[in-house]
């Protein structure tokens, strides 16, 4: 016998006697049957919207045939279904043209994040414990109709009520502002970064709300403190402009200026970086136009801002050098710069409005705009429809609402707050003791995905789809001039038992009835859109389509409606007079002598995004950090200081006090300290919980006078070092675990 | 099912099963690793009796169930849901179609088990649609099925099999056709 028989028989002798089957431990979970038919192996692209941050970028999603393993009526198994895979940028999207950001991609996480909340639960526990129970929906509806229909009922509106919420727009701000106002109170919006200022700032000057930049076609960008490349505005669609000016024209850069007291991402790509104190960003940008005046270089046929007459000699540089740490040189050599690059424009953003004078810092720029001449003009300042200013008819969240929300004369009537996509015990000052606030509220539900610091203190949890799983719609209010509805169908099925926010709203207000069952008349929130889209499809678009069904479905196959390019109207700005106004901080100079400046991080934003691994994981523009918080310190300082890269430091306000490893950087003024947004938390899934610290817990309560957002770059601090520490740095070699990072 | 909130803000569950698997091509044991040496494998033992010999006397064609088979890597198996679209009227009082039924009224897909396929350690992906549209017919590698039950290795699929059809046809036999 051939030894290779040989050997293949005994093989089989033994083989025969230790059969395992297929070994294979998938056939411990059932398989549901599909709902639908895919082909396997084979992917399609479809459209979504981003929600990642307010920019509102358009997206298209590679989904493709998979098992996912999901509960079906309490049972464990898996499902073939069609998952999302990867998002990129839709490139027929006016304001991201195909491409996406960092944040954009992470997307994805949210959806098959370990930690999402599956399926509606009730509190079991005290609040705040974090004990729940699962329920159905009909439980779920049935206890929020229970509690919201006398609130409903009482038509005095003598109770407390409030929808709080991140901004939103569209279909579903419509529903939530019906809703909340059948309640007698208008949507309560909570927004950290992008507080009300700029915003205000802009519809005194120009009558909208956000501004488009045309940095494409501009040859002198100047930005006080606004972030345009990482987080301010609309980010993608800003950077595609910046990529044209500087590269996309042969022969013509165009120069771009940063004034900030940090080296943020956006200021590492400035010809110039000009760190100027914190709060004076006003004064400087008064400063340029009084130079711009003085030397008569103001453009020809440009009338004068009202109330410049004088040139505004009080703004000389000579004069605002010590308050803006600018030299008088610099200034007037900018100035000149400006006027001899037309078309130049400002941007404002950031820190500069996140102070006490914050308002007048924007009215400033927004007035310096005007004098270039270039609001309402290619390679200046252009608008979209969509950012037409409208009355103002949201109460933000902060001290003064809190306190009529939980007065006890409201209180003692009963009171509802539900939660959707805003985490205000997390991203408020301790200061402000909003958690405690908030306790008091009788009863609250969230229609979050995840549990967070805020979320935690429900009663009932609604989980909403993820963005992937749902109807999205949205209409951005910057990145392009086009007139923007954006519009998605679900790119793939709920993973999960999970409802659709406006649906539940609808349901509700069916169940609620009388006149707001009335004013919100559809089934779902995918009706809703359709009516509101047949209405665009009537007042703009009749010629797109032969009839609304057929635009309904191409818009849907786009990922929304766009106008079609248009050429800028021309816009008479308001030019009201401008009076700086001196910045305030809290603490004392010689007690407290850092300015703190907190900044928007661009993988955690504003702190919402940091349960996700990848916005964890990818690694700081500036220093290279990741899965942690750190301190940026001057070089010098630290020397003064004795701290070394990576030293434990405690930084201490009046407010609290909290502790972080350094991070020694010649990218900051010697007298500022700054600190990324986002980490901290104490209870936002495993990835976020007990990671870095907070730094807008110890922010002081000082607010713009103006509009009463919360100055979140006004505090001072003291600096001290604790002792040796880690920093885990992506460039030079990581000698650092994430899992040993964790800090209190 | 209760619900935990862990310290790290984890959400737990008394009965949460996951299938952590670690992806690897090595053999837990070395019977396992001699039986892939010479291509030993158990015979799947299928939940279903099917019978393709019937199907296919009845005028059904390989691509009716098998629909990914010109269109992407995988041929692909039906749902219950598409067996029932005939047999919810045909043959329901044969033994077999009544546990199709049961499995349809369960809510629940048919496991069938897995009949080719090849080892992760061969790092090989095969793609239909290519081959479909090359004009292969399905029975040079899965045999005449005209005469099977359930499926069964007819053919015995080695690299060798494979090259040799590769070079016959004067398709590509560089490496990373194949392995990748």
């Amino acid at each position: 016998m051939e030894r290779r028989d040989f050997l293949k028989i005994s093989a089989v002798g033994s083989a025969a006697a230790a059969l395992d089957g297929c070994g294979n431990p998938d056939h411990q979970l059932i398989r549901f049957i599909p709902e639908e038919e895919l082909i396997p192996g084979v992917a399609t692209w479809k459209p979504s919207i981003c929600t990642q941050c307010p920019a509102g970028c358009g997206l298209i999603v590679r989904v493709m045939q998979g098992e996912a393993e999901v509960i079906r009526h309490g049972q464990h198994g898996l499902i073939k279904m069609g998952l999302a895979k990867k998002l990129e940028g839709n490139p027929n999207h006016p304001i991201n043209q195909g491409k996406l950001c960092p944040r954009g991609q992470t997307g994805l996480q949210v959806t098959y994040h370990p930690d999402r909340v599956r399926n509606p639960l009730q509190r079991t526990g005290p609040r705040g414990s974090g004990q729940f129970k699962e329920i159905t929906w009909d439980e779920a509806i049935k206890q929020l109709v229970a509690q919201l229909a006398p609130l409903h009922a009482d038509t005095n509106n003598e109770h407390t009520f409030a929808f709080v919420s991140s901004p939103l727009r569209g279909q579903r701000a419509t529903i939530v502002d019906t809703f909340a106002k059948s309640f007698g109170t208008a949507p309560t919006v909570f927004d950290f970064l992008d507080g009300d200022v700029t915003k205000t700032a802009n519809y005194w000057t120009f009558g909208y709300g956000a501004v488009t930049p045309d940095i494409a076609n501009s040859n002198y960008v100047i930005s006080f403190g606004a972030d345009f490349l990482g987080t301010w505005n609309s980010p993608v669609a800003q950077s595609i402009g910046y990529g044209t000016m500087r590269k996309g024209r042969p022969g013509q850069r165009g120069k771009f200026v940063h004034v900030e007291p940090r080296l943020s991402q956006t200021a590492a790509n400035a010809d110039e970086w000009i760190p100027c104190k914190p709060g004076s960003e006003g004064l400087l940008a008064l400063s340029l136009a009084h130079v711009i005046m003085r030397d008569k270089l103001r453009p020809a046929g440009r009338a004068p801002v009202d109330g410049w007459s004088q040139g505004l000699s009080d703004y000389a540089p000579e004069k605002t050098a010590d308050q803006t740490g600018v030299p008088r040189a610099t200034t007037t050599r900018i100035a000149h710069e400006l006027a001899a690059s037309a078309p130049a424009l400002a941007l404002i953003g950031g820190g500069a409005a996140a102070q006490t004078n914050g308002f007048p810092n924007a009215l400033a720029v927004n007035a310096l705009n005007d004098l270039l001449g270039n609001v309402g003009k290619i390679g200046g300042l252009l608008f979209s429809p969509s950012a037409v200013a409208q009355e103002t008819t949201v109460n933000p969240f902060g001290p003064v609402n809190i306190e009529a929300l939980t007065s006890p004369t409201r209180l003692i009537n009963g009171g509802a707050m539900l939660l959707y996509n805003a985490n205000p015990v997390f991203a408020s000052p301790v200061a402000w003791a909003v958690r405690e606030a908030l306790e008091k509220i009788p009863f609250i539900a969230s229609f979050g995905s995840f549990i967070d610091e805020t979320s935690v203190l429900a009663d009932l949890i609604l989980p909403d789809h993820s963005p992937l799983e749902s109807w999205l719609d949205d209409v951005p209010q910057s990145g392009s001039a086009r007139m923007v509805a954006s519009l998605a169908a679900p790119a793939m099925s709920p993973l999960h038992n999970t409802r659709s926010m406006p649906d539940v709203l609808l349901d509700v207000a069916q169940q609620l009835g009388g006149g707001l069952a009335k004013s919100l008349p559809w089934k779902t929130y995918e009706e809703a859109l359709k009516a509101s889209f047949t209405e665009i499809y009537k007042t703009r678009a009749s010629k797109d389509a032969k009839d609304a069904d057929e635009f309904w479905q191409r818009v849907q196959d786009q990922g929304g409606w766009w106008s079609p390019d248009e050429k800028p109207a021309a816009l008479k700005s308001s030019g009201s007079p401008v009076m700086y106004v001196a910045p305030q901080f809290d603490g004392d100079p010689r007690q407290f002598p850092f300015h703190l400046l907190p900044y928007a991080s661009q993988m955690w934003y504003d702190g919402s995004l940091a349960n996700l691994p990848w916005m964890q994981e990818a690694p700081d523009p500036i220093s290279s950090a990741m899965w942690g918080t750190w301190v940026e310190i001057n070089t010098q300082t630290a020397a003064k200081l004795g701290i070394v890269q990576g030293d434990q430091i405690e930084v201490a306000s009046q407010h609290g006090t909290l502790q972080a490893p350094a991070f020694v950087t010649p990218g900051i003024a010697p007298d500022c300290v700054a600190m990324p947004v986002g980490q901290g938390h104490t209870n936002f899934t495993r990835y976020a919980s007990d990671r870095g610290a907070n730094p807008i817990s110890i922010l002081a309560p000082l607010t713009d006078s103006e509009t009463g957002s919360l100055a979140w770059a006004a505090t001072r601090v003291k600096i001290s070092r604790i002792g040796p520490g880690k920093i885990a740095l992506f460039g030079g070699g990581l000698t650092e675990t994430p899992p040993e990072l964790k800090h209190r | 099912m209760q619900w935990r909130l862990s310290a790290q803000g984890q959400i737990t569950s008394a009965s949460a099963a996951t299938s952590d698997q670690v992806f690897t091509p090595a053999h837990s044991t070395v019977l396992g690793a001699i039986r892939e040496f010479l291509d030993i494998r158990p015979t799947p033992v299928q939940p279903i009796q099917f019978t393709h010999k019937v199907h296919l006397a009845n005028g059904l064609q390989c691509v009716n169930c098998h629909v990914g088979v010109d269109q992407g890597p995988d041929a692909g198996i039906p749902s219950v849901s598409f067996c029932m679209t005939c047999h919810r009227v045909i043959a329901t009082d044969k033994p077999e179609i009544k546990k199709v039924a049961a499995y349809y009224a369960r809510g629940e897909d048919i496991p069938w088990e897995r009949v080719y396929g090849f080892e992760p350690s061969a790092h090989v992906k095969f793609n239909h649609a290519p081959h479909i549209r090359a004009g292969v017919d399905c029975k040079e590698c899965h045999g005449d099925m005209t005469t099977q039950t359930v499926a069964e290795r007819k053919v015995n699929l080695t690299m060798g099999y494979c090259i040799q059809c590769h070079k016959q046809r004067q398709a590509s036999i560089d490496c990373v056709t194949c392995h990748y």
